[in-house]
């Protein structure tokens, strides 16, 4: 909570510095003046809350960098916890529309949360930037005029790492193992997919309930079945204890594991799992390692003392996305239509890498990294990029899965 | 056969890990008829303890005693205020005390130590294996099992077989009548909230290995903790003991056969057991007051 008021005083403070800038000099601003109000909606209490203040880090770090001002205005940051709930999700959106007459929204963890204010901004005609959630409805049946997504779809991560491992690690023989629930349902059955399509032949799949506290009942039986890779999928939490676990019970050095890349966070997850996240495989639109992500990288170790995970990441890319489109108008952000047509026009570069817009669904097209975890150059953890998929694109509304 | 043998030994180590969960909600709970929603608060911090400490390089196995003290020290705050005042009054009343406690904790915790999943770095000597019929098991498992069920005995031992178990169990029943004894219930209570709340930072340091520790996991444990001492049955010690040796087999090897469905069949089981004894395991009728 604290956090969050003082966040938000300094945000009016800066926003006071700004509209006094503008009436000292009326020629270099705006005539109007007036802050453009960016709200982000995110998770600051409950299971999220870890990668809510990295992606409210990355975030402000843009907005250092801008100097608290793009197109020539200054920037008003408004932050909202959604507690990870989509209710609250909701009530909070209503209000940054209604009362505090937020011009753009971004963030949003949860692809819960995500789907349950999409028709809210729709309807409000707010412009609205995913940054975090996965969802692949929100690019397909329940894309919106006024969403876009700078961020991946779950396909778009299991697509990329299906192929990776039919071609360099196995076409038979695998298990999956995930969390059950939307996120890991999503990646296992797009997993799958892409792997049959490949002539590859998967085995068992194990679920687990979100908030699994002991695997070993689980491990057991994947040590019994003795597979060749395992495809899993875990958030937070959940991905640090299955990691320990599995090296608690010796099985990180005798079966590769590959998953989407929340399972190897560099901030959420690999400070806390240290040696077991070695080795492991993941296909991520993010990577400490990335070149186009570089800047960033050295920038945000500077402000935090730590390497970047998704979250921060997606908070300063999303930030880099709104700074250009809000540049192409001008500052004017009564012109919608320009504002995303700008968007679709051309890639933003961003510290995930370039990055263009489907005009079907306005989701991102992103490259995607094969990261291996391996010791970097201080010895610690680090995933490394060893292979890109340039421009993968998501299959859009067309293609739906029945 | 080995198989089996080491999902008994996975399934004895989630028990404990219940069992350090329910300690100190049931002490309060079902012996001192005082809902304390702030239990799941005392773990976590009790785990934020343990981290820090083994992170600063202190010799390892003082976490557990200062995790003890210091969350300890907490509830002996507490006690003095805001708890106090509330032992007297309706469960309604206090639940909504402990919630709203339990909610400015979890910030507090949030602020002071940060947002990240943390993980304790154990010694080697904890986090090496032994073969148990060829199968590799965790020495940290073991540990547990051993530390968690001498802590419960000792417990047990004080609050069935001790002088001062005796004034504890004879205040929930009639408090009135222990006082004309000459014993001073007041202090009685305040000794059983703090040992309650040092147990529950305990318990939190030594399951910090398996569980981590991060933010919300005080409302995971405090339900896993409510689960354990309510089909456990209220006023009884065994009965809890029993009910996290119940639940950590059913949930072990439910995930063992039908992972999907562990859950389910967990609490299922659960709700078998209060329809056929309303009162817990080894319940009897508890007074409302």
């Amino acid at each position: 909570m604290t956090h969050r008021f003082a966040a938000r005083r300094r945000s009016v403070l800066l926003a006071g510095a700004g509209l006094a800038a503008s009436t000292a000099w009326p020629g270099l601003t705006r005539a109007s003046g007036e802050p453009i109000r960016i709200a982000l909606l995110t998770s600051l209490s409950g299971p999220f809350s870890g990668l809510g203040e990295s992606m409210r880090a990355g975030l402000q770090l843009l907005l250092a960098q801008s100097n608290q001002e793009m197109g020539g205005r200054p920037i008003q940051l408004l932050v909202e916890d959604d507690q990870g709930k989509p209710d609250e999700a909701v009530r909070k959106v209503r209000k940054l529309v209604g009362q505090d007459k937020a011009d753009i929204i971004l963030g949003v963890i949860s692809a819960a949360v995500a789907l349950a204010i999409r028709d809210i901004v729709t309807e409000s005609r707010t412009l609205t930037f995913i940054a975090n959630a996965a969802a692949n409805a929100l690019a397909r049946e329940a894309a919106s005029p006024y969403i876009f997504r700078t961020t991946k779809t779950s396909w778009m991560l299991a697509h990329p790492a299906a192929l990776w491992v039919h071609e360099n690690v196995a076409t038979r023989g695998g298990i999956t193992l995930a969390s059950d629930y939307a996120a890991g349902r999503e990646y296992v059955a797009d997993f799958e997919d892409t792997y049959r399509q490949q002539g590859g032949t998967l085995g068992k799949q194990f679920w687990t309930p979100l908030g699994t506290t002991d695997f070993a009942p689980l491990l057991m039986n994947v040590a019994a079945l003795k597979p060749e890779f395992i495809y899993a999928f875990f958030p937070g939490a959940d991905a640090v204890r299955f990691l320990k676990q599995m090296q608690d019970f010796r099985l990180r050095d005798s079966i590769r594991l590959i998953g989407p890349g929340a399972l190897f966070d560099q901030e959420d997850v690999i400070p806390a799992v240290g040696a077991a996240a070695l080795g492991g495989f993941n296909a991520f639109h993010q990577s400490p390692g990335a070149p186009a992500s570089q800047a960033f990288v050295q920038a945000y170790q500077q402000a935090r003392q730590r390497l970047p995970g998704e979250a921060s990441t997606a908070g300063y890319a999303t930030g880099q996305v709104i700074r250009s489109g809000i540049e192409a108008v001008g500052g004017d952000l009564s012109r919608k239509e320009a504002f995303k047509a700008a968007l679709l026009a051309e890639p933003v570069a961003t510290a995930f890498g370039p990055m263009r817009f489907d005009p079907r669904n306005n989701q991102a097209i992103l490259d995607i990294y094969l990261n291996e975890v391996k010791p970097g150059p201080d010895g610690k953890p680090l995933n490394t990029v060893i292979k890109t998929y340039p421009g993968v694109q998501d299959p859009g509304p067309g293609n739906a899965r029945p | 056969m080995a198989y089996i043998v080491v999902q008994i030994l996975n399934a004895l180590s989630f028990s404990v890990l219940l069992l350090l969960t329910g300690l100190g909600l049931s002490l309060v709970l079902s012996l001192m008829n005082f809902v304390n929603l702030t239990h799941g608060s005392f773990f976590l911090l009790g785990s934020y303890i343990g981290v820090q400490w083994m992170a600063s390089g202190a010799p390892w196995w003082m976490a557990f005693p200062a995790a003890f003290v210091l969350t300890g020290l907490v509830g002996a705050l507490l006690d003095r205020y805001p708890f106090r005042q509330f032992y007297p009054r309706t469960h309604l009343m206090q639940v909504l005390l402990t919630y709203g406690l339990s909610v400015v904790f979890a910030d507090l915790m949030r602020w002071g130590f940060g947002a990240d999943t943390l993980s304790p770095m154990l010694p080697d000597l904890l986090q090496g294996v032994v073969f148990v019929m060829g199968f590799p098991f965790p020495v940290y498992r073991l540990f547990l099992i051993a530390t968690g069920g001498s802590l419960a005995l000792v417990l047990w031992w004080a609050i069935e077989h001790t002088l001062w178990g005796a004034a504890i169990r004879a205040c929930v029943i009639d408090r009135g009548i222990v006082e004309t004894l000459g014993i001073n219930t007041r202090r009685l209570l305040t000794v059983g909230v703090v040992l309650a709340a040092a147990l529950g930072g305990l318990g939190g340091a030594l399951g910090a290995g398996m569980l981590s520790a991060y933010p919300g996991l005080d409302e995971e444990v405090l339900l896993l903790a409510l689960l354990v001492v309510v089909v456990g049955g209220l006023g009884s010690f065994t009965g809890t003991v029993l009910s996290a040796l119940l639940i950590g087999f059913v949930t072990t090897f439910a995930r063992m056969w039908l992972p999907e469905f562990a859950n389910f069949l967990t609490l299922g089981m659960m709700a078998l057991v209060l329809m056929v004894c309303p009162n817990g395991l080894l319940g009897r009728e508890t007074r409302q007051l």
